[in-house]
């Protein structure tokens, strides 16, 4: 069996980057988290182009059917950049939800509108996810809670406060709401989508708050010598390195098992997803060390992927969420063995 | 049906270090990292979009080794319908009035072409006069350094833009050849869809016996010019420090004046 991302993926993930390389993000996600959309939604429109908002719909919706593997490499790609916008929600989420759901009346018209990319979708689903991300400009707007998906209305008041300002999170429990269908069994299924699009994202900051730090250890001087050449900083981001590829598989191997319906797709969704959360936030803390003083300053880049790690680390489940679900299958699947 | 051959060729990345190899001075390929060279991205962009404003067929023709099937790749990727690949040994170290011979020789094994693209020059050579002399070799009226292209029926009509010539409208017949310059258009990025189309798109590989060319006529012993040795750019010198004790602005102002630049 061969687990290396086939030439095909290697060439996805480097035409989403060489597009989102080009696109400014860090303007994008400072206009975003001011509520400036423009640029965004073109930026979203141009990912739907290259097939970014198809993977996860069916094909006989007018998307790609494509594989969680397929998935994790694109999401990986959107992480590296911070994408601002839903993008576990829309990308993944929603479109598994439905996929989930069996004939539900929307999904005939939301499908196909989400993978054109002509309509976004935000979710919330307590506990894991208790406010819904970027509600004013989601045109899908879903809430499940006790078991049932609803549709709810466009907020009108302004978003709550995020550590990452480029997250808009809107509360919706008094929102007025429609129900949808019954989905008690479907976001049961569904969550451990969202999990492993989180973590794919986390891995790709992480690998990006990386890069950034050796980039500015290599630039920056220090009692005459790059501050990379003290070992302080080299054994710290070689910490991170390891760290980093260590749970690249982990979260692939997840996505592997997602494909194959194993029993334990959950608990190594969860496992992943502890694993790169940690080495995307121990990326994050080094990247503010090796910049000192202009890490923490608002004009510059990397504070956008700092704050950015700390909102996903509890996005779609706290690590404790995610280490007690490891644990408790852990614990169960013991039960049965003995 | 308006049938367009791409001309593409992998080049070493522009970002990263090239140079020559010490053994025959030819290009170090094996060095730098392979791309598939920007200006034929646009020259695969413009093709597509004729094809796209009505009918038509791309198909792309490189000249290389084969680990230039990448480049290849690239360029069916983003929607070109099939690929012409000439690698042969005997190629390495050939000038370009060898390639260009070879890829005559390839467009003619190919049926009805009517429109030949190709950049204007590629980033690694840099000579600029394969388009012409495959245009001359098969006898095509040449429509060089376009930044605009239009097909109109039967005939094509290109905006040439030259830094000494300034803008040129250039008309001809089909079937012709144009070069298209970095200002013709901003090229796509393959989707997903593409890349997995790409797969099974048909790459037919030629030898140079293929083509009904002796390999005693190309190749770096056959080359019209030889390099007889290189050296690595020196380096830049450090610039004029000007410290500022109030005359800062003067100073600068006078090395402007000096300079003629103001």
């Amino acid at each position: 069996m061969r687990f290396a991302l086939s030439r095909e993926q290697l060439d996805f993930s480097r035409s989403i980057g060489a597009l989102l390389a080009e696109a400014d993000t860090p303007g994008v996600i400072r206009a975003w988290g001011s509520g400036k959309h423009e640029t965004g939604l073109a930026l979203w429109q141009r990912l739907a182009d290259l097939g970014v908002t198809a993977l996860a719909v069916p094909e006989r919706h007018g998307g790609l059917g494509a594989d969680a593997v397929d998935l994790v490499v694109a999401l990986d790609a959107l992480g590296y950049h911070a994408v601002p916008g839903p993008v576990t929600e829309s990308v993944a989420t929603v479109p598994a939800l439905l996929g989930e759901c069996g004939e539900i009346d929307q999904a005939a018209s939301w499908l196909p509108a989400l993978a054109s990319g002509a309509s976004i979708a935000t979710l919330a689903a307590s506990p894991e996810a208790p406010y819904a991300l970027d509600a004013d400009i989601a045109d899908i707007r879903l809430c499940v809670s006790e078991g049932v998906l609803y549709e709810f209305d466009r907020p009108s008041d302004a978003p709550l406060s995020s550590v990452d300002v480029s997250r808009r999170l809107f509360a919706v429990d008094s929102l007025q709401r429609d129900e949808v269908a019954a989905v008690m069994l479907a976001i049961h299924r569904t969550l451990p989508v969202a999990t492993l699009a989180t973590a794919a994202q986390l891995l790709g900051a992480g690998r990006r708050l990386l890069e950034e730090s050796v980039d500015y250890a290599k630039q920056r001087f220090q009692y005459g010598k790059a501050i990379g050449q003290y070992q302080a900083i080299k054994h710290m981001l070689a910490d991170i390195a390891t760290q980093l590829e260590l749970a690249r598989p982990l979260l692939f191997g997840a996505a592997v098992a997602i494909d194959a319906a194993s029993p334990h797709a959950s608990r190594d969704v969860s496992a992943a997803r502890v694993a790169t959360a940690d080495a995307a936030y121990q990326a994050a803390r080094a990247a503010l060390q090796v910049h000192g003083a202009i890490g923490y300053t608002a004009e510059h880049d990397i504070g956008l992927w700092l704050t950015r790690v700390r909102a996903l680390t509890s996005a779609w489940g706290t690590q404790a969420t995610h280490r007690s679900r490891v644990l408790g299958e852990l614990a169960s699947s013991a039960g049965r063995a003995s | 049906m308006t049938n367009i051959v791409v001309l593409v060729k992998q080049v070493p990345d522009t970002y990263s270090e090239r140079k020559l190899t010490e053994t025959d001075h030819t290009l170090d390929r094996e060095s730098a990292d392979a791309v598939l060279d920007e200006i034929n991205e646009r020259a695969v962009e413009e093709a597509l979009k004729i094809k796209e404003a009505g009918e038509g067929e791309v198909t792309v023709l490189c000249v290389g080794p084969d680990r230039a099937t990448d480049a290849i790749r690239k360029a069916l990727s983003m929607g070109a319908d099939k690929a012409v690949h000439v690698s042969d040994e005997a190629l390495h170290g050939s000038d370009l009035v060898a390639t260009s011979r070879v890829i005559a020789a390839a467009i003619g094994k190919l049926d009805s072409v009517d429109l030949v693209i190709a950049g204007n020059e590629a980033s690694d050579g840099r000579g600029g006069a394969v388009p012409a002399v495959v245009a001359e070799l098969l006898g095509l009226p040449q429509l060089t350094h376009a930044h605009h292209l239009a097909v109109e029926g039967s005939t094509v009509k290109v905006d040439r833009e030259t830094a000494d010539e300034g803008i040129t409208h250039l008309e001809a017949n089909l079937p012709a050849l144009v070069s298209v310059t970095e200002k013709i258009n901003e090229p796509r990025y393959p989707s997903f869809k593409g890349i997995m189309a790409a797969k099974k798109k048909p790459v037919e590989t030629y030898t140079v016996a293929d083509l009904g060319i002796d390999a005693g006529e190309v190749g770096l012993t056959n080359a019209w010019s030889a390099v007889q040795s290189a050296s690595p750019k020196p380096p830049r010198q450090a610039g004029e420090r000007v410290e500022d004790d109030g005359e800062g602005g003067t100073k600068i102002a006078e090395y402007l004046v000096g300079q003629k630049l103001v």
